[in-house]
Protein backbone atom coordinates (compact mmCIF):
# COMPACT_ATOMS: atom_id res chain seq x y z
CA UNK A 1 0.00 0.00 0.00
CA UNK A 2 1.00 3.29 -1.20
CA UNK A 3 1.19 7.05 0.20
CA UNK A 4 1.20 8.17 -3.49
CA UNK A 5 -1.67 6.42 -5.35
CA UNK A 6 -3.98 7.60 -2.05
CA UNK A 7 -2.88 10.86 -2.23
CA UNK A 8 -3.30 10.83 -6.15
CA UNK A 9 -6.84 9.45 -5.68
CA UNK A 10 -7.68 12.45 -3.22
CA UNK A 11 -6.58 15.00 -5.49
CA UNK A 12 -8.16 14.19 -8.66
CA UNK A 13 -11.20 13.78 -6.15
CA UNK A 14 -10.60 17.55 -4.65
CA UNK A 15 -9.79 18.93 -8.35
CA UNK A 16 -13.33 17.83 -9.88
CA UNK A 17 -14.89 18.41 -6.92
CA UNK A 18 -13.78 22.24 -6.58
CA UNK A 19 -13.58 22.64 -9.83
CA UNK A 20 -17.15 22.55 -10.17
CA UNK A 21 -18.09 24.21 -7.24
CA UNK A 22 -16.01 27.36 -8.20
CA UNK A 23 -17.61 27.73 -11.72
CA UNK A 24 -21.23 28.43 -9.98
CA UNK A 25 -19.64 31.15 -7.72
CA UNK A 26 -19.31 33.24 -10.65
CA UNK A 27 -21.99 36.18 -10.31
CA UNK A 28 -23.58 35.65 -13.72
CA UNK A 29 -24.13 32.23 -12.84
CA UNK A 30 -25.39 32.35 -9.25
CA UNK A 31 -27.65 35.09 -10.32
CA UNK A 32 -28.90 32.34 -12.89
CA UNK A 33 -29.37 29.64 -10.34
CA UNK A 34 -31.15 31.69 -8.08
CA UNK A 35 -33.70 32.40 -10.72
CA UNK A 36 -34.17 29.18 -11.27
CA UNK A 37 -37.43 27.56 -9.12
CA UNK A 38 -34.83 25.70 -6.92
CA UNK A 39 -34.17 27.07 -3.25
CA UNK A 40 -31.45 27.50 -1.77
CA UNK A 41 -30.86 24.74 -0.17
CA UNK A 42 -31.22 22.72 -2.96
CA UNK A 43 -28.48 24.04 -4.87
CA UNK A 44 -26.55 23.65 -1.83
CA UNK A 45 -27.67 20.01 -1.60
CA UNK A 46 -26.70 19.56 -5.39
CA UNK A 47 -23.00 20.63 -4.21
CA UNK A 48 -22.64 18.14 -1.34
CA UNK A 49 -24.89 15.11 -3.14
CA UNK A 50 -22.30 15.68 -6.44
CA UNK A 51 -19.00 15.71 -4.44
CA UNK A 52 -19.87 12.03 -3.38
CA UNK A 53 -20.91 10.86 -7.05
CA UNK A 54 -18.03 12.35 -8.29
CA UNK A 55 -15.92 10.73 -5.57
CA UNK A 56 -16.89 7.30 -5.87
CA UNK A 57 -16.86 7.49 -10.00
CA UNK A 58 -13.14 8.83 -9.64
CA UNK A 59 -12.40 5.89 -7.03
CA UNK A 60 -14.19 3.42 -9.73
CA UNK A 61 -12.40 4.53 -12.79
CA UNK A 62 -9.23 4.14 -10.72
CA UNK A 63 -10.27 0.89 -9.34
CA UNK A 64 -10.73 -0.50 -12.76
CA UNK A 65 -7.52 1.41 -14.66
CA UNK A 66 -5.72 -0.32 -11.90
CA UNK A 67 -7.20 -3.80 -12.24
CA UNK A 68 -6.78 -3.37 -16.05
CA UNK A 69 -3.36 -2.16 -15.56
CA UNK A 70 -2.07 -3.49 -12.64
CA UNK A 71 -3.49 -6.78 -12.88
CA UNK A 72 -4.38 -5.77 -9.09
CA UNK A 73 -7.40 -5.35 -7.01
CA UNK A 74 -7.27 -1.98 -4.46
CA UNK A 75 -7.34 -2.94 -1.01
CA UNK A 76 -10.83 -1.36 0.61
CA UNK A 77 -9.05 0.54 3.39
CA UNK A 78 -7.63 2.70 0.87
CA UNK A 79 -10.48 3.18 -0.71
CA UNK A 80 -12.03 4.01 2.53
CA UNK A 81 -8.98 6.23 3.41
CA UNK A 82 -9.76 8.46 0.09
CA UNK A 83 -13.04 8.51 0.42
CA UNK A 84 -12.75 9.95 4.21
CA UNK A 85 -10.14 12.29 3.15
CA UNK A 86 -12.63 13.99 0.57
CA UNK A 87 -15.17 14.17 2.70
CA UNK A 88 -13.16 15.67 5.67
CA UNK A 89 -11.91 18.12 2.70
CA UNK A 90 -15.25 19.26 1.74
CA UNK A 91 -16.51 19.41 5.34
CA UNK A 92 -13.97 22.11 5.51
CA UNK A 93 -13.49 24.00 2.56
CA UNK A 94 -17.46 23.99 1.49
CA UNK A 95 -19.15 25.86 4.36
CA UNK A 96 -15.83 27.91 4.16
CA UNK A 97 -15.96 29.04 0.77
CA UNK A 98 -19.63 30.16 0.87
CA UNK A 99 -18.81 32.27 4.01
CA UNK A 100 -15.54 33.25 1.98
CA UNK A 101 -15.04 32.65 -1.47
CA UNK A 102 -12.97 29.40 -3.08
CA UNK A 103 -10.26 32.18 -3.38
CA UNK A 104 -9.64 32.41 -0.26
CA UNK A 105 -9.40 28.67 0.62
CA UNK A 106 -5.86 28.55 -0.84
CA UNK A 107 -5.04 30.85 1.87
CA UNK A 108 -6.53 29.50 4.79
CA UNK A 109 -5.23 26.15 3.77
CA UNK A 110 -1.76 27.31 4.15
CA UNK A 111 -2.62 28.69 7.26
CA UNK A 112 -3.85 25.49 8.75
CA UNK A 113 -0.87 23.85 6.99
CA UNK A 114 1.48 26.19 8.96
CA UNK A 115 -0.18 25.35 12.36
CA UNK A 116 -0.40 21.80 11.54
CA UNK A 117 3.73 21.99 10.75
CA UNK A 118 3.67 23.88 14.57
CA UNK A 119 1.75 21.13 15.83
CA UNK A 120 3.95 18.65 14.01
CA UNK A 121 6.91 20.31 15.43
CA UNK A 122 6.45 21.06 18.65
CA UNK A 123 3.58 19.66 20.28
CA UNK A 124 3.57 15.80 18.78
CA UNK A 125 7.17 15.68 21.07
CA UNK A 126 5.78 15.56 24.01
CA UNK A 127 3.67 12.59 22.72
CA UNK A 128 5.87 9.60 21.92
CA UNK A 129 9.93 10.23 22.33
CA UNK A 130 10.27 8.25 19.07
CA UNK A 131 9.05 10.94 16.60
CA UNK A 132 10.99 13.86 17.40
CA UNK A 133 13.75 12.28 15.51
CA UNK A 134 11.51 12.07 11.85
CA UNK A 135 10.95 14.35 9.87
CA UNK A 136 7.00 15.24 8.69
CA UNK A 137 6.66 12.96 5.78
CA UNK A 138 8.06 10.21 8.28
CA UNK A 139 5.26 11.02 10.52
CA UNK A 140 2.48 10.61 8.19
CA UNK A 141 4.00 7.35 6.87
CA UNK A 142 4.09 6.31 10.60
CA UNK A 143 0.80 7.62 11.46
CA UNK A 144 -0.72 5.45 8.01
CA UNK A 145 1.56 2.51 8.99
CA UNK A 146 -0.52 2.62 12.22
CA UNK A 147 -4.01 2.95 11.28
CA UNK A 148 -3.61 0.19 8.57
CA UNK A 149 -1.93 -2.33 10.85
CA UNK A 150 -5.39 -2.00 13.25
CA UNK A 151 -7.08 -5.03 12.26
CA UNK A 152 -10.42 -3.88 13.78
CA UNK A 153 -12.86 -3.37 11.90
CA UNK A 154 -15.02 -1.58 14.51
CA UNK A 155 -12.63 1.24 14.51
CA UNK A 156 -12.81 1.71 10.34
CA UNK A 157 -16.67 1.57 11.26
CA UNK A 158 -16.33 4.30 14.00
CA UNK A 159 -13.74 6.22 11.63
CA UNK A 160 -16.86 5.82 8.63
CA UNK A 161 -19.23 7.28 11.20
CA UNK A 162 -17.26 10.27 12.44
CA UNK A 163 -16.83 11.15 8.92
CA UNK A 164 -20.76 10.82 7.82
CA UNK A 165 -21.79 13.25 10.90
CA UNK A 166 -19.26 15.50 10.13
CA UNK A 167 -20.01 15.89 6.59
CA UNK A 168 -23.38 16.19 7.53
CA UNK A 169 -22.99 18.96 9.44
CA UNK A 170 -21.11 20.95 7.49
CA UNK A 171 -23.98 20.26 4.94
CA UNK A 172 -26.44 21.90 7.12
CA UNK A 173 -23.94 24.85 7.94
CA UNK A 174 -24.07 25.48 4.54
CA UNK A 175 -27.44 25.77 3.94
CA UNK A 176 -27.74 28.23 6.90
CA UNK A 177 -24.62 30.27 5.32
CA UNK A 178 -26.10 30.42 1.54
CA UNK A 179 -29.72 30.98 2.63
CA UNK A 180 -28.52 34.11 4.89
CA UNK A 181 -26.03 35.26 1.61
CA UNK A 182 -27.12 38.60 0.10
CA UNK A 183 -26.25 39.07 -3.55
CA UNK B 1 -56.48 44.77 -12.67
CA UNK B 2 -54.43 42.63 -10.94
CA UNK B 3 -50.83 43.41 -9.21
CA UNK B 4 -48.23 41.11 -10.36
CA UNK B 5 -45.86 42.39 -8.44
CA UNK B 6 -46.59 44.69 -5.04
CA UNK B 7 -43.76 46.06 -3.05
CA UNK B 8 -45.42 47.87 -0.19
CA UNK B 9 -43.06 50.05 1.98
CA UNK B 10 -39.55 48.58 1.43
CA UNK B 11 -36.80 49.92 2.99
CA UNK B 12 -33.33 48.74 2.44
CA UNK B 13 -30.22 50.23 4.07
CA UNK B 14 -26.43 49.79 3.02
CA UNK B 15 -23.64 51.45 4.27
CA UNK B 16 -23.28 53.73 1.16
CA UNK B 17 -27.01 53.85 0.57
CA UNK B 18 -30.67 53.50 1.31
CA UNK B 19 -34.17 52.58 -0.54
CA UNK B 20 -36.63 54.46 1.37
CA UNK B 21 -40.50 53.44 1.37
CA UNK B 22 -40.26 52.37 -2.14
CA UNK B 23 -44.09 51.06 -2.93
CA UNK B 24 -44.37 50.04 -6.17
CA UNK B 25 -46.59 48.41 -8.29
CA UNK B 26 -47.02 46.58 -11.29
CA UNK B 27 -50.16 45.95 -13.42
CA UNK B 28 -50.64 42.69 -15.17
CA UNK B 29 -50.99 42.51 -18.59
CA UNK B 30 -48.92 45.38 -19.54
CA UNK B 31 -45.54 46.70 -19.76
CA UNK B 32 -44.11 48.43 -17.05
CA UNK B 33 -40.73 50.56 -17.42
CA UNK B 34 -38.56 51.00 -14.81
CA UNK B 35 -36.35 54.24 -14.94
CA UNK B 36 -33.56 56.07 -13.14
CA UNK B 37 -29.99 56.57 -13.33
CA UNK B 38 -27.06 54.55 -12.52
CA UNK B 39 -26.65 53.77 -8.69
CA UNK B 40 -29.83 54.87 -7.85
CA UNK B 41 -31.72 51.98 -6.70
CA UNK B 42 -32.69 50.08 -9.57
CA UNK B 43 -30.85 47.03 -9.47
CA UNK B 44 -31.57 46.85 -5.91
CA UNK B 45 -35.06 47.20 -6.49
CA UNK B 46 -35.00 44.26 -8.62
CA UNK B 47 -32.51 42.02 -6.72
CA UNK B 48 -35.57 42.31 -4.04
CA UNK B 49 -38.10 41.71 -6.56
CA UNK B 50 -36.16 38.38 -7.57
CA UNK B 51 -35.06 37.52 -3.82
CA UNK B 52 -31.73 37.97 -3.71
CA UNK B 53 -32.00 40.11 -1.27
CA UNK B 54 -34.68 40.73 1.71
CA UNK B 55 -35.94 43.79 2.76
CA UNK B 56 -35.36 45.65 5.69
CA UNK B 57 -39.03 46.45 6.38
CA UNK B 58 -41.83 46.51 4.41
CA UNK B 59 -43.35 43.50 2.32
CA UNK B 60 -42.84 42.06 -1.52
CA UNK B 61 -45.23 40.32 -2.99
CA UNK B 62 -45.53 38.34 -6.48
CA UNK B 63 -48.91 36.74 -8.44
CA UNK B 64 -49.97 37.73 -4.40
CA UNK B 65 -47.67 35.36 -3.11
CA UNK B 66 -44.95 35.87 -0.31
CA UNK B 67 -41.31 34.46 -1.13
CA UNK B 68 -41.15 33.10 2.05
CA UNK B 69 -43.45 30.23 1.55
CA UNK B 70 -43.93 30.60 -2.32
CA UNK B 71 -40.24 30.60 -3.43
CA UNK B 72 -40.63 27.71 -6.31
CA UNK B 73 -44.06 28.48 -6.66
CA UNK B 74 -43.62 32.44 -7.87
CA UNK B 75 -40.19 31.31 -9.54
CA UNK B 76 -41.83 28.71 -12.00
CA UNK B 77 -43.84 31.84 -13.17
CA UNK B 78 -41.25 34.25 -13.79
CA UNK B 79 -38.80 34.40 -16.75
CA UNK B 80 -35.67 36.63 -16.20
CA UNK B 81 -33.83 38.12 -18.69
CA UNK B 82 -30.45 39.70 -17.76
CA UNK B 83 -27.84 41.90 -19.34
CA UNK B 84 -25.23 39.62 -19.01
CA UNK B 85 -24.58 36.58 -20.07
CA UNK B 86 -25.86 33.98 -17.18
CA UNK B 87 -25.26 30.64 -18.92
CA UNK B 88 -22.57 28.00 -18.40
CA UNK B 89 -19.94 29.56 -21.64
CA UNK B 90 -18.55 25.94 -22.46
CA UNK B 91 -22.02 24.46 -22.96
CA UNK B 92 -24.55 24.65 -26.41
CA UNK B 93 -27.60 25.99 -26.35
CA UNK B 94 -28.96 22.67 -26.58
CA UNK B 95 -27.02 21.66 -23.09
CA UNK B 96 -28.35 24.50 -21.56
CA UNK B 97 -31.89 23.75 -22.21
CA UNK B 98 -31.10 20.07 -20.53
CA UNK B 99 -30.19 21.77 -17.45
CA UNK B 100 -33.04 24.34 -17.49
CA UNK B 101 -35.82 21.98 -19.03
CA UNK B 102 -36.19 20.09 -15.75
CA UNK B 103 -36.28 22.93 -13.26
CA UNK B 104 -39.89 24.31 -14.95
CA UNK B 105 -43.11 22.22 -14.84
CA UNK B 106 -44.88 24.05 -17.42
CA UNK B 107 -41.66 23.90 -19.79
CA UNK B 108 -42.59 23.51 -23.47
CA UNK B 109 -40.21 22.02 -26.40
CA UNK B 110 -42.38 23.21 -29.11
CA UNK B 111 -41.81 27.09 -27.63
CA UNK B 112 -38.33 26.36 -27.15
CA UNK B 113 -37.96 25.32 -30.69
CA UNK B 114 -39.96 27.97 -31.87
CA UNK B 115 -38.27 30.76 -30.91
CA UNK B 116 -34.85 29.20 -31.75
CA UNK B 117 -36.33 29.19 -35.19
CA UNK B 118 -37.93 32.77 -35.45
CA UNK B 119 -34.07 34.10 -33.51
CA UNK B 120 -31.96 32.32 -35.52
CA UNK B 121 -30.34 30.54 -32.60
CA UNK B 122 -27.60 27.95 -33.51
CA UNK B 123 -28.29 24.74 -31.07
CA UNK B 124 -24.26 23.25 -31.31
CA UNK B 125 -22.41 26.40 -30.38
CA UNK B 126 -20.76 26.94 -27.51
CA UNK B 127 -22.43 29.83 -25.87
CA UNK B 128 -19.30 32.14 -25.09
CA UNK B 129 -18.77 32.19 -28.80
CA UNK B 130 -22.42 34.20 -28.95
CA UNK B 131 -22.71 37.61 -30.21
CA UNK B 132 -24.14 39.94 -26.81
CA UNK B 133 -27.28 39.82 -29.40
CA UNK B 134 -27.78 36.32 -29.60
CA UNK B 135 -27.30 35.67 -25.72
CA UNK B 136 -29.86 38.40 -25.43
CA UNK B 137 -32.07 36.27 -27.56
CA UNK B 138 -31.08 33.11 -26.14
CA UNK B 139 -31.96 34.29 -22.50
CA UNK B 140 -35.50 35.43 -23.84
CA UNK B 141 -35.75 32.12 -25.53
CA UNK B 142 -35.33 30.18 -21.84
CA UNK B 143 -37.55 33.27 -20.47
CA UNK B 144 -40.35 32.19 -22.89
CA UNK B 145 -40.30 28.77 -23.30
CA UNK B 146 -42.02 27.42 -19.89
CA UNK B 147 -44.97 29.63 -20.37
CA UNK B 148 -44.07 32.84 -17.78
CA UNK B 149 -46.56 34.86 -17.00
CA UNK B 150 -43.76 37.60 -16.02
CA UNK B 151 -40.84 38.61 -17.61
CA UNK B 152 -38.52 40.53 -15.49
CA UNK B 153 -35.49 42.49 -18.09
CA UNK B 154 -32.84 44.11 -16.37
CA UNK B 155 -31.00 46.22 -19.16
CA UNK B 156 -31.60 43.86 -21.13
CA UNK B 157 -30.55 45.84 -24.47
CA UNK B 158 -27.63 47.83 -23.17
CA UNK B 159 -25.05 46.90 -25.60
CA UNK B 160 -26.99 46.25 -28.54
CA UNK B 161 -27.74 47.96 -31.69
CA UNK B 162 -30.21 49.93 -32.33
CA UNK B 163 -31.95 47.83 -34.82
CA UNK B 164 -31.91 44.93 -32.46
CA UNK B 165 -33.36 47.02 -30.14
CA UNK B 166 -36.36 47.70 -32.81
CA UNK B 167 -36.34 43.77 -33.26
CA UNK B 168 -36.75 43.13 -29.51
CA UNK B 169 -39.22 45.77 -29.25
CA UNK B 170 -41.36 43.94 -32.15
CA UNK B 171 -41.16 40.49 -30.11
CA UNK B 172 -42.66 42.16 -26.77
CA UNK B 173 -45.55 43.38 -28.82
CA UNK B 174 -46.25 40.13 -29.68
CA UNK B 175 -46.08 39.06 -26.83
CA UNK B 176 -48.50 41.52 -25.16
CA UNK B 177 -50.98 40.35 -27.68
CA UNK B 178 -51.43 38.27 -24.74
CA UNK B 179 -53.28 39.98 -21.79
CA UNK B 180 -52.36 37.00 -19.11
CA UNK B 181 -48.33 38.75 -19.78
CA UNK B 182 -46.84 40.87 -18.32
CA UNK B 183 -43.47 42.21 -18.79
CA UNK B 184 -41.55 44.71 -15.82
CA UNK B 185 -38.77 46.15 -18.14
CA UNK B 186 -35.72 48.15 -16.40
CA UNK B 187 -33.38 49.92 -18.37
CA UNK B 188 -31.73 53.82 -18.27
CA UNK B 189 -31.89 53.66 -22.18
CA UNK B 190 -35.30 55.12 -22.49
CA UNK B 191 -36.00 55.52 -26.35
CA UNK B 192 -36.70 51.61 -25.70
CA UNK B 193 -39.73 52.44 -23.82
CA UNK B 194 -41.42 55.40 -26.20
CA UNK B 195 -43.23 52.86 -28.03
CA UNK B 196 -44.02 50.08 -25.65
CA UNK B 197 -44.42 50.95 -22.15
CA UNK B 198 -47.58 51.42 -20.37
CA UNK B 199 -46.55 52.31 -17.17
CA UNK B 200 -43.17 54.20 -16.37
CA UNK B 201 -41.65 53.98 -12.61
CA UNK B 202 -39.63 56.46 -11.88
CA UNK B 203 -36.62 55.77 -9.11
CA UNK B 204 -34.40 58.40 -8.20
CA UNK B 205 -31.84 58.39 -4.93
CA UNK B 206 -33.82 55.35 -3.56
CA UNK B 207 -37.09 56.94 -3.80
CA UNK B 208 -39.65 55.85 -6.21
CA UNK B 209 -40.61 59.32 -7.75
CA UNK B 210 -43.99 58.42 -9.84
CA UNK B 211 -45.49 55.44 -11.19
CA UNK B 212 -47.43 56.72 -14.13
CA UNK B 213 -49.23 55.67 -16.98
CA UNK B 214 -47.64 57.46 -20.02
CA UNK B 215 -49.87 59.32 -21.61
CA UNK B 216 -50.40 60.90 -17.71
CA UNK B 217 -46.56 61.84 -17.72
CA UNK B 218 -47.52 63.68 -21.27
CA UNK B 219 -50.49 65.97 -19.86
CA UNK B 220 -48.54 66.71 -16.26
CA UNK B 221 -45.39 67.43 -17.39
CA UNK B 222 -43.58 69.57 -19.83
CA UNK B 223 -40.43 70.81 -20.96
CA UNK B 224 -40.56 75.11 -20.74
CA UNK B 225 -38.72 77.25 -22.82
CA UNK B 226 -38.60 81.08 -22.39
CA UNK B 227 -36.27 84.15 -21.56
CA UNK B 228 -34.46 84.62 -18.73
CA UNK B 229 -36.15 87.38 -17.25
CA UNK B 230 -38.89 85.44 -16.87
CA UNK B 231 -37.44 83.42 -13.86
CA UNK B 232 -37.41 85.50 -9.89
CA UNK B 233 -37.70 83.20 -7.10
CA UNK B 234 -41.41 82.91 -7.43
CA UNK B 235 -41.49 81.29 -10.71
CA UNK B 236 -38.37 78.91 -10.00
CA UNK B 237 -40.36 77.23 -7.27
CA UNK B 238 -42.60 76.24 -10.37
CA UNK B 239 -39.97 73.80 -12.06
CA UNK B 240 -38.35 70.53 -11.02
CA UNK B 241 -34.84 71.79 -12.56
CA UNK B 242 -33.96 74.73 -14.55
CA UNK B 243 -30.83 74.82 -17.30
CA UNK B 244 -30.11 78.29 -17.84
CA UNK B 245 -27.91 79.64 -20.73
CA UNK B 246 -27.12 83.01 -22.78
CA UNK B 247 -30.25 82.24 -25.00
CA UNK B 248 -32.85 81.60 -22.29
CA UNK B 249 -34.10 78.82 -19.62
CA UNK B 250 -35.15 75.50 -20.32
CA UNK B 251 -36.80 73.96 -17.52
CA UNK B 252 -39.17 71.11 -16.72
CA UNK B 253 -42.34 71.23 -14.99
CA UNK B 254 -44.81 68.74 -13.55
CA UNK B 255 -47.25 70.69 -13.75
CA UNK B 256 -48.01 71.44 -17.59
CA UNK B 257 -51.91 73.45 -17.03
CA UNK B 258 -50.21 75.95 -14.38
CA UNK B 259 -47.16 77.27 -16.54
CA UNK B 260 -49.54 77.68 -19.21
CA UNK B 261 -51.90 79.57 -17.05
CA UNK B 262 -49.01 81.60 -15.84
CA UNK B 263 -46.98 82.30 -18.54
CA UNK B 264 -49.12 81.60 -21.59
CA UNK B 265 -47.35 82.65 -25.01
CA UNK B 266 -44.33 83.62 -23.22
CA UNK B 267 -42.34 80.99 -23.59
CA UNK B 268 -42.53 77.52 -25.48
CA UNK B 269 -44.31 74.02 -24.22
CA UNK B 270 -42.87 70.92 -25.65
CA UNK B 271 -43.55 67.22 -24.82
CA UNK B 272 -40.48 65.97 -21.94
CA UNK B 273 -38.85 63.42 -23.18
CA UNK B 274 -38.08 60.36 -20.08
CA UNK B 275 -34.78 61.36 -20.11
CA UNK B 276 -35.78 64.67 -20.14
CA UNK B 277 -37.78 63.86 -16.86
CA UNK B 278 -34.89 62.24 -15.74
CA UNK B 279 -31.87 64.50 -16.28
CA UNK B 280 -34.19 67.60 -14.97
CA UNK B 281 -34.83 65.35 -11.92
CA UNK B 282 -31.44 65.20 -11.13
CA UNK B 283 -30.44 68.68 -11.62
CA UNK B 284 -33.27 69.75 -9.57
CA UNK B 285 -32.26 67.70 -6.65
CA UNK B 286 -28.73 69.32 -6.85
CA UNK B 287 -29.71 72.44 -6.72
CA UNK B 288 -30.90 72.16 -2.89
CA UNK B 289 -27.44 70.38 -2.18
CA UNK C 1 -59.26 50.51 -41.21
CA UNK C 2 -56.68 53.15 -41.65
CA UNK C 3 -55.09 54.88 -39.07
CA UNK C 4 -52.24 57.32 -39.02
CA UNK C 5 -50.09 58.63 -35.82
CA UNK C 6 -48.27 61.50 -36.15
CA UNK C 7 -45.58 61.13 -33.17
CA UNK C 8 -44.59 64.65 -33.40
CA UNK C 9 -48.09 66.22 -32.96
CA UNK C 10 -49.20 68.47 -30.47
CA UNK C 11 -52.08 65.69 -30.62
CA UNK C 12 -51.46 63.10 -27.59
CA UNK C 13 -51.70 59.97 -29.36
CA UNK C 14 -54.47 58.33 -28.13
CA UNK C 15 -56.64 61.43 -29.07
CA UNK C 16 -55.48 60.89 -32.92
CA UNK C 17 -56.59 57.45 -32.86
CA UNK C 18 -60.14 58.52 -31.29
CA UNK C 19 -60.53 61.41 -33.63
CA UNK C 20 -59.83 59.05 -36.79
CA UNK C 21 -61.52 55.87 -35.68
CA UNK C 22 -64.98 58.57 -34.76
CA UNK C 23 -64.29 60.35 -37.75
CA UNK C 24 -64.32 56.68 -39.84
CA UNK C 25 -67.37 55.92 -37.80
CA UNK C 26 -69.99 59.13 -38.60
CA UNK C 27 -68.66 58.85 -42.31
CA UNK C 28 -70.32 55.49 -42.34
CA UNK C 29 -66.68 54.29 -43.29
CA UNK C 30 -66.93 51.97 -40.42
CA UNK C 31 -70.47 50.40 -40.53
CA UNK C 32 -72.56 49.59 -37.37
CA UNK C 33 -72.27 46.18 -35.82
CA UNK C 34 -68.36 46.39 -37.43
CA UNK C 35 -65.46 44.33 -35.42
CA UNK C 36 -63.04 46.58 -34.50
CA UNK C 37 -59.47 45.06 -33.86
CA UNK C 38 -58.59 44.32 -30.59
CA UNK C 39 -56.84 46.89 -28.78
CA UNK C 40 -53.58 44.43 -28.03
CA UNK C 41 -53.70 44.10 -31.97
CA UNK C 42 -54.06 47.81 -33.20
CA UNK C 43 -51.02 48.29 -30.52
CA UNK C 44 -48.99 45.73 -32.15
CA UNK C 45 -49.76 46.69 -35.58
CA UNK C 46 -49.43 51.00 -35.00
CA UNK C 47 -46.22 50.54 -33.00
CA UNK C 48 -47.49 51.97 -29.60
CA UNK C 49 -48.37 50.88 -25.89
CA UNK C 50 -51.65 48.85 -25.49
CA UNK C 51 -52.65 51.54 -22.91
CA UNK C 52 -52.78 53.86 -25.49
CA UNK C 53 -55.21 52.43 -27.72
CA UNK C 54 -56.91 51.15 -24.52
CA UNK C 55 -57.50 54.79 -23.54
CA UNK C 56 -58.51 55.72 -26.95
CA UNK C 57 -61.38 52.97 -27.00
CA UNK C 58 -62.47 53.76 -23.44
CA UNK C 59 -63.08 57.31 -25.13
CA UNK C 60 -64.81 56.05 -28.03
CA UNK C 61 -66.91 53.25 -25.69
CA UNK C 62 -67.82 56.68 -23.37
CA UNK C 63 -69.18 58.61 -26.06
CA UNK C 64 -71.48 55.88 -27.63
CA UNK C 65 -69.27 55.51 -30.96
CA UNK C 66 -68.08 51.76 -30.13
CA UNK C 67 -69.53 49.05 -27.43
CA UNK C 68 -67.59 46.01 -25.64
CA UNK C 69 -68.65 42.65 -25.21
CA UNK C 70 -66.24 40.64 -23.13
CA UNK C 71 -64.60 37.61 -24.61
CA UNK C 72 -65.67 39.04 -28.05
CA UNK C 73 -64.07 42.47 -28.75
CA UNK C 74 -65.49 45.86 -29.52
CA UNK C 75 -68.03 46.81 -32.31
CA UNK C 76 -69.02 50.00 -33.93
CA UNK C 77 -72.20 51.31 -32.15
CA UNK C 78 -75.39 52.10 -34.47
CA UNK C 79 -74.94 56.06 -35.21
CA UNK C 80 -77.75 58.07 -35.36
CA UNK C 81 -76.41 60.08 -38.38
CA UNK C 82 -79.86 62.41 -38.42
CA UNK C 83 -79.02 63.55 -34.93
CA UNK C 84 -75.64 63.81 -35.65
CA UNK C 85 -75.95 65.73 -38.53
CA UNK C 86 -78.69 68.29 -36.87
CA UNK C 87 -76.26 69.08 -33.62
CA UNK C 88 -73.30 69.71 -35.93
CA UNK C 89 -75.64 71.80 -38.48
CA UNK C 90 -76.71 73.71 -35.00
CA UNK C 91 -72.62 74.29 -34.64
CA UNK C 92 -72.00 75.52 -38.10
CA UNK C 93 -74.65 77.81 -37.27
CA UNK C 94 -73.64 79.71 -34.39
CA UNK C 95 -70.13 80.13 -36.19
CA UNK C 96 -71.20 81.63 -38.78
CA UNK C 97 -73.25 83.81 -36.92
CA UNK C 98 -70.31 84.82 -35.23
CA UNK C 99 -68.51 84.86 -38.33
CA UNK C 100 -71.30 87.30 -39.86
CA UNK C 101 -71.20 89.07 -37.04
CA UNK C 102 -67.17 89.60 -36.73
CA UNK C 103 -67.36 90.56 -40.43
CA UNK C 104 -69.79 93.34 -40.12
CA UNK C 105 -67.96 95.07 -37.34
CA UNK C 106 -64.69 95.69 -39.67
CA UNK C 107 -66.79 96.20 -43.03
CA UNK C 108 -66.39 93.22 -44.99
CA UNK C 109 -69.14 92.63 -47.87
CA UNK C 110 -70.62 89.55 -48.33
CA UNK C 111 -69.03 88.92 -51.38
CA UNK C 112 -65.89 89.50 -49.56
CA UNK C 113 -66.87 86.97 -47.23
CA UNK C 114 -67.53 84.37 -49.60
CA UNK C 115 -63.96 84.51 -51.24
CA UNK C 116 -63.01 84.28 -48.16
CA UNK C 117 -65.14 80.79 -47.50
CA UNK C 118 -64.11 79.90 -50.45
CA UNK C 119 -60.79 80.05 -50.52
CA UNK C 120 -60.63 78.35 -46.97
CA UNK C 121 -62.72 75.71 -47.93
CA UNK C 122 -60.30 74.73 -50.83
CA UNK C 123 -57.44 74.74 -48.07
CA UNK C 124 -58.99 72.52 -46.19
CA UNK C 125 -59.40 69.76 -49.26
Amino acid sequence: MDISSIWLGFLFCIIVIMNAFTVDEKSSISNFLNSLPYTRKEIVSSKYIGAIIFTFMIIFALFMGNFIINKELIDWKEILLVVCLVLIFVSFSFPFSYKFKSQYLLMGFAIMFVAFMAIGNFVLPKIGPMLDTMNLGEKVEWFAQKLFSLQDVQLYGLIAIVNIVLYACSWLLSIRIYSKKVF
Amino acid sequence: MENVIELRNVNKIFDSFRLNDISLTVKKGFVTGFIGGNGVGKSTTIKLIMNLLQPDSGTISVFGLNYKEHEKEIKQRIGFVFDENVFYENLTLAEMKQIIKPAYSNWDDNLFNHYVKTFELPLKKKIKQFSKGMMMKASLTMALSHHAELIIMDEPTSGLDPIFRRELLEILHQLMEDENKTIFFSTHITTDLDRIADYIAFIHNGELVFTKEIYQIEEEYAIVKGGKELLDRDTEQEFIGIRKSNHGFEALTANKSRIENIFGEMVVIEKPTLEDIMFYTKKGAERFV
Amino acid sequence: MQILISNNSKEPIYEQIYSQIKKQILKNELQAGQALPSMRQLAKDLDISVITTKRAYEELEKNGFIYSVVGKGSFVSEQNHEMIKERKLKVIEEQLVTAIQNSKEIGLSFTELQELLNMLYREED
